[in-house]
């Protein structure tokens, strides 16, 4: 399945997601996080979007998935954050 | 002893050598081969830039720009898209261990942006800052900003608007929503201002830029002396131009 989102974060940026997903496993396939945020060092959109393949599709997982990629890689954002990121994912599904 | 920081000043030149220009900037400042430049600029052809993380397809109405003539480019620096028509662009490179940075970022925006409210204020136009990244003036946003860090040093650059038209702005950018573009212009312009729409008056690009180089000299209290690009930093200009910022690799990666 694809779908796409585009979510306003809370005294944040707009964020736009597109992401591929298996319905069954309640898994992310693949995921492209655009917006108009900061995020320091740029790069790490990359590799969250690599990190994030796999990871199961429920809030509190994913914010403590995206949390520990900050930590571990020493990211900075911006006008988005970790909750931001996770309710931008799913509302893909809804 | 006063700081000597560089002032460059480069008018007319594409979006690819701009942001060229830039990126060679942080180079040579992160090796020491410069002193801290402050650059003020404008585009020639007129041109969008987005954000690092935006998609360039979701944003830009490619069609549109091919048909006014108007380039497109990536930034390094995140943030939103800006179509570079009547303003005045600014960017500043300076060491990150530089005491007058602050090592917070969103201190360090707060900082830089004291420095076109300065300036603003010499051309008679009270405004502050309003984050994350904007700079407000009558209640509307005056100025965008986008910063980035990379080999420790600071790159921030923003756009200081010397007049705006909202319509044409929005028929080279892709809107979400065609049934909603007519709310979204009125909006826009209910937004944002220009220091024509506040004086009253045009004002010259050279006007605003003695204004800016005041506010910039006041803010960090140095001297800004005109310079010229180092030869380092021409042949770096040239590399990134061609590497980067004129692909599209570059300006499709999202």
């Amino acid at each position: 399945m694809k779908s796409n989102s585009i979510y306003k974060v809370p005294d944040g940026k707009l964020l736009k997601i597109t992401l591929e997903y298996n319905k069954e496993k309640n898994l992310i396939a693949d995921l492209k996080i655009t917006g108009d945020f900061f995020a320091y060092p740029e790069e790490a959109i990359e590799l969250i979007e690599d990190k994030l393949r796999n990871s199961l599709l429920k809030r509190d997982a994913l914010i403590e998935k995206i949390n520990s990629i900050i930590k571990e890689n020493q990211i900075e954002f911006i006008g988005l954050n970790a909750k931001g990121l996770a309710d931008g994912i799913l509302m893909c599904l809804k | 002893m006063i700081e000597e920081w560089r002032l460059l000043i480069t008018e007319d030149n594409s979006a690819y050598t701009n942001m060229a220009m830039d990126r060679a900037e942080i180079v040579s400042i992160s090796k020491g081969n410069a002193p801290p430049t402050v650059r003020f600029f404008t585009w020639k052809p007129r041109a969008i830039s987005i954000g690092y993380f935006q998609s360039l397809r979701e944003e830009v109405n490619l069609d549109a720009c091919r048909n006014l003539g108007v380039d497109y480019v990536r930034r390094i620096t995140g943030g939103g898209a800006v179509f570079h028509d009547k303003e005045l662009t600014y960017s500043i490179v300076i060491p990150e261990s530089h005491n007058q940075i602050p090592k917070n970022i969103m201190k360090s925006y707060s900082r830089i942006c004291g420095a076109i409210i300065k300036g603003l204020n010499q051309l008679g136009i009270d405004s502050s800052y309003y984050p994350i990244n904007d700079i407000i003036a009558s209640g509307k946003k005056i100025s965008g900003n986008a910063q980035t860090r990379k080999a420790k040093t600071v790159l921030q650059h923003g756009t200081i608007l010397m007049d705006v038209d909202v319509e044409e702005m929005f028929s080279l950018l892709i809107v979400p929503n065609e049934k909603i573009k007519d709310k979204m212009i009125s909006d826009v312009k209910e937004r944002v201002t220009s220091v024509k729409d506040i004086l009253g008056k045009n004002i010259s690009f050279n006007d605003v830029a003695d204004a800016m180089k005041i506010g910039f000299e006041d803010e960090f209290n140095i001297n800004l002396n005109l310079g010229t690009f180092t030869e380092e930093e021409k042949d770096l200009t040239d590399k990134f131009e061609k590497e980067f910022f004129s692909t599209n690799e570059w300006n499709n990666r999202r």
